[in-house]
């Protein structure tokens, strides 16, 4: 299996990236024609239909840019075009066709590629991801490789091996990734939500590049929604304006986009980036800023009074991972940025730029004190501090509330942010743990704090969205939420982590006015962006930042450096040990039997045989006996728990040693719990080994193709599982917003309770939106429609045998020489 | 229930009524009931761990341990609680137990049968009202429910411990007790914050927020 896909891999290595268009591939050119009739579509509980008496008719290979004000249903007509629209209590209308059919019974000749490119990867290696589309489709398996080496090469990803882990790509590399699992299904229909809306420049123009191709190459109908027309207008056929509460506003040539001044303005007033048209100019002239010329004139003293530093970074070098080693790694992580200075003066506005993976947002976490330096200081002047305030010199030695009310966070996800249930209690929040400098009294009083969130509730529009659940909000609300309740406690540095990523114009209009008016008002800006026009907006100055570590491969070839989410968990590499090879099925009757021995008996010699197999088995599964002793040694720990707890609660036998008044301590209750000890470390043993050198793809491929286990459920689990990394990502920039926000990193047992509760709290969310989009992305590549092949199969061979022999042996053994040692205490009786 | 619901009409075309709710599981009642388990089963490593010094509390009087256990149960009754069908309970209690041995856990795979057996504490539960009732009560009954077997699969059918007779009740009711507070309120609390935010859009917990807290002492309308 592992051999007859490296060997795919390494003759796809040496083929010449394509021309876009070039890829002539054997697919079926033929696109799907798109019509609705009367079509309508009204979400449970909601009054207003999403999508209402919709007639449309898309020829086939026509390519159409989708537009229209938020909430006329352009999602939901995607969603339904590409069959994952259910509802049971929805009300529906009319017919949705696919070259005449429902598109429930076409399958397949659609596929949808949505907005976050890590919710459109299913599976850690890129081999696999692609063909789980076609193996939905049931395609026979010699099939399926073929179809996978063909997809990656349409989309310019066949220079990476079949195994190569898709956590490592980046994220223009995941939607071209998710565009090639799209084409193994060979659709006729490209459904394309936002495709590009959350890429870097680079990566726009790769998936863009790759979508054309290959629609260019299968003569597929294209239906694309996107803000920023200027990436795709010239290249798209029409037009399609859907008007809110139904219909079609107007349908005209893409072209005129660029040529008729009524329709610009129409589309710029739906906060669309029209091409050519600057989202700025409706905004008052601006003299603001740092401008880097002007700037630069002012370090050189030419007379101008030189603005007061308020934050030093001197030597500094970061990381994500804190410096001090680990438990699983033996090595500290390296950090992302060395020896960096930098001096952020009052009222500046300043952007750090650079390289995807360069470290520039842990970086700007560090800046902002939510992180510890690795090397070199973060410093904060006096100007800073304030007054009398007897702080630190490193922010990330002040309490939140000090942090609040100076250093001002917005993060890259609004939702990170979010800790209470209503807007309005958002905007109080910091207001409220803001404390007068050097002492824990209160900055703002009542009438204060509702005063600014009055104010703020004006300024940002959402006077009228006050006691909704910040989560309900949209994309461009949320995202003034998020500023708003930074600058609620007064900060006068605002710092910025990629604050318009994803977001239409009119946000991006709304964001440049909020961050000038703080500028104006005393404040300082820092961000960490792509965004040149963001640059620009605010007149900032740029400081770069290169990373420090040597490329390696991968990313001579393109890709990202990131750390693999869940790579400390569940590693992309599969173990090459003599154990590691064999079937994971034939793994798990062997530790199953193992443990069912154990179980049969609490007594020391069984336990013992156990662990002395275990460790003799270490060579076979090429784990070394100091990396084993680590891993295991909290266990040990565990199993003298367990046998305390048996001494002192197990029946009295034999000769009492202790009498606690309560309960005693006795001989009979000793052994016991020595015996109950030994096993609680035995059974772990074996489970330990056979699991570190199990690969949870073959594992899964096993449970389903052998044990005959649910495919639905199996492979769902396999895909939760690569969520792990991401969640846990998730998870770190919660605790540090909450930081920022001031909640639960101080004080009492009961405070820190309530903190731990809202970062778990935060990260279900997360977790529940990830796993929708990714039931979307498994459901519109065919999954869970009906029968399915596997691109892999999953057998026993003869070499599996002496795995589960092994198993029975040891089993065996253990328990014949406890009978035989006169130690067999069998549990059921 | 729901009073305010509307009549389901369902299906592509014109006006397909469908009965009541399915209790068949959809793609995204699966994917999510998956995410959740497998976050579960990290957040079981992460404890298991700092079970190694939580549990020395105990350290006295070990039967009262049982009193945090309920850590180990959450995941069965969010899991029924977020999805509401038949095996959510037994599905997120297996794949959390699976996934946190799959990291290396301290009790190898014996977590499989515990696994199971707090699901079925749970499921038992809500299969008793159909899959029907998802008010507080009910939650901290299967929470307390999934304590009782997980007790019993403890002491008798895989046994984990030798206690004495009075200990061995201590033990399992302080299991249950826990199983009713940690793995009853707090994931029912869960599930009305997740609907409030609306993240539960596709699935039939998406207006939790709205239920009534309690199900008993009042008309069913």
């Amino acid at each position: 299996m592992g051999e007859r896909v490296d060997a795919g891999a390494g003759d796809l290595a040496g083929t010449p990236v394509p021309e876009p268009g070039s890829a002539t591939r054997a697919h079926p050119a033929r696109g799907v024609a798109v019509t609705a009739q009367r079509w309508s579509w009204t979400h449970a509980e909601r009054e207003r239909a999403a999508v209402a008496g919709l007639d449309l008719q898309i020829s086939p290979g026509e390519k159409v840019l989708l537009a229209g004000p938020s909430g006329a249903g352009k999602s939901t007509l995607l969603h339904a075009l590409a069959a994952v629209l259910h509802d049971d209590e929805a009300e529906v209308h009319g017919r949705l066709l696919l070259d005449g059919v429902d598109p429930e019974q076409a399958r397949g000749r659609a596929g949808l590629m949505q907005q976050d490119p890590e919710s459109q990867v299913v599976l850690s290696r890129i081999g696999d991801d692609v063909a789980f589309s076609a193996e939905n489709l049931a395609v026979p398996r010699e099939q399926i490789w073929q179809r996978v080496r063909a997809a990656l090469t349409d989309v310019g990803l066949h220079s990476f091996d079949l195994d190569h882990p898709s956590a490592k790509l980046s994220g223009g590399q995941k939607q071209r990734l998710a565009l090639a699992g799209i084409l193994a299904m060979r659709p006729g229909l490209l459904l394309l939500d936002e495709p590009t809306a959350n890429l870097d420049p680079e990566g726009v123009r790769q998936v863009r590049d790759a979508v054309l191709a290959a629609a260019e190459a299968t003569g597929a109908t294209v239906i694309l929604v996107e803000h920023r027309l200027e990436v795709w207008a010239e290249h798209m056929d029409t037009l399609l304006v859907l008007e809110t509460g139904g219909g079609i506003r107007r349908s005209s040539p893409a072209a005129e986009i660029f040529t008729d001044a009524a329709l610009r303005e129409e589309l710029a007033g739906m906060g669309l980036w029209v091409p050519g048209r600057d989202p700025l100019q409706d905004l008052p002239v601006w003299r603001g800023g740092t401008e880097r010329q002007d700037w630069t004139e002012r370090l050189g003293g030419t007379g101008r009074k030189q603005a007061e530093p308020l934050l030093l970074a001197e030597g500094l070098a970061v990381g994500r991972h804190s410096p001090k080693p680990g438990w699983r790694r033996a090595q500290p992580a390296p950090p992302t940025v060395k020896d960096l200075d930098l001096v952020i003066r009052r009222g500046q506005t300043l952007g750090i730029t650079g390289a995807n993976g360069a470290g520039k947002s842990t970086l700007l976490l560090t800046l902002a004190g939510l992180l510890p330096a690795h090397a070199g200081s973060v410093s904060a002047t006096a100007e800073l501090k304030g007054a009398g305030a007897l702080l630190a010199e490193d922010p990330h030695k002040w309490r939140s509330a000090d942090l609040v009310a100076r250093i001002g966070v917005v993060f890259q996800e609004p939702e990170h942010q979010f800790v209470r249930s209503t807007v309005r209690e958002e905007l109080a929040l910091g207001a409220q743990q803001a404390e007068v400098p050097g002492t824990t009294d209160p900055l703002f009083d009542e009438q204060q704090i509702d005063d600014r969130v009055a104010r703020l509730l004006e300024r940002l529009g959402l006077t009228e969205l006050a006691e909704a659940n910040p989560f309900t909000l949209s994309g461009g609300e949320k995202r003034r939420l998020s500023v708003g309740t930074v600058l609620s406690a007064g900060p006068e540095v605002l710092m910025l982590d990629e604050p318009t990523f994803g977001q239409d114009a009119r946000t991006f209009a709304e964001l440049i006015s909020l961050l000038r008016e703080h500028v104006d008002s005393g404040g300082t800006v820092l961000a960490v962006t792509h965004d040149a026009a963001f640059l620009r907006g605010l007149h900032a100055s740029e400081h770069q930042v290169r990373r420090e570590e040597p490329v390696t491969p991968d990313e001579q070839r393109g890709g990202e450096r990131s750390d693999p989410p869940g790579g400390e968990l569940f590693g992309p590499e599969r173990s090459l040990s003599w154990l590691g090879r064999r079937n994971a099925l034939a793994k798990l009757i062997a530790v199953f039997l193992i443990t069912a021995a154990l179980v049969m008996t609490i007594d020391a010699v069984s336990s013992g045989v156990v662990i002395l197999a275990s460790l003799a088995l270490l060579p076979l599964a090429g784990i070394r006996p100091g990396g084993f002793l680590r891993r295991v040694w909290p266990f040990a720990a565990g199993a003298v728990v367990a046998a305390w707890g048996t001494a002192i609660a197990a029946e009295e036998s034999g000769r009492v040693l202790a009498d606690l008044g309560f309960t005693t301590i006795s001989e009979g209750s000793i052994t016991l719990g020595l015996a109950l000890g030994a096993r609680a470390f035995a059974i772990v043993l074996p489970s330990v080994i056979v699991f570190s050198t199990t690969d949870p793809t073959d594992l899964a491929d096993s449970l389903a193709q052998q044990l005959r286990l649910p495919a639905r459920f199996v492979l769902s689990a396999l895909a939760a599982m690569r969520l792990l990394g991401l969640l846990a990502e998730h998870w770190r920039t919660i605790g540090h917003a909450r930081r920022a926000r001031g909640v639960g990193a101080h004080g009492g047992l009961t405070a820190r309770m309530r903190g731990t509760a809202s970062q778990a709290f935060g990260l279900l969310v997360q977790a529940i939106r990830m796993a929708t989009r990714l039931a979307v992305t498994m459901e519109s590549r065919g999954f869970g429609a009906g029968p399915r092949s596997w691109a892999r199969p999953a057998r026993f061979s003869a070499a599996d045998l002496p795995v589960i022999l092994g198993g029975a042996g040891i089993g065996a053994l253990a328990v014949t020489a406890a009978v035989l040692a006169g130690a067999w205490n069998f549990v059921w009786t | 229930m729901s009073s305010s619901k509307r009549p389901a009409t369902s299906g592509r075309g014109t006006g397909a009524h469908s009965p009541a709710r399915s209790w068949r599981w959809s793609v995204s009642d699966i994917v999510v009931a998956s995410v959740l388990a497998v976050a579960s089963g990290v957040i079981f490593w992460g404890w298991n761990l700092s079970y190694h010094l939580i549990g020395n509390l105990f350290v006295f009087y070990p039967p009262v341990e049982t009193l945090v256990h309920g850590m180990w149960l959450f995941p069965a009754v969010l899991g029924a609680l977020v999805i509401r069908k038949p095996g959510a309970a037994i599905y997120c209690e297996m794949v959390a137990a699976a996934v946190s041995a799959l990291l290396g856990s301290q009790w190898g795979l014996t977590v499989l049968s515990s696994g199971f057996m707090q699901g079925l504490g749970a499921e038992l539960i809500f299969l008793a009202v159909a899959y029907r009732r998802f008010s507080l009560e009910f939650a901290m009954a299967a929470g307390a429910a999934s304590g009782l077997t997980g007790g019993i699969t403890y002491h008798w059918i895989v046994p984990m411990y030798a206690y004495a007779p009075t200990e061995t009740i201590i033990h399992i009711t302080c299991f249950a007790l826990s199983g009713a507070i940690i793995a009853g309120v707090l994931p029912w609390l869960a599930t009305r914050g997740l609907a409030a935010a609306s993240v539960l859009g596709p699935l039939n917990s998406r207006r939790a927020h709205r239920e009534p807290r309690l199900s008993l002492g009042r008309a069913h309308g």
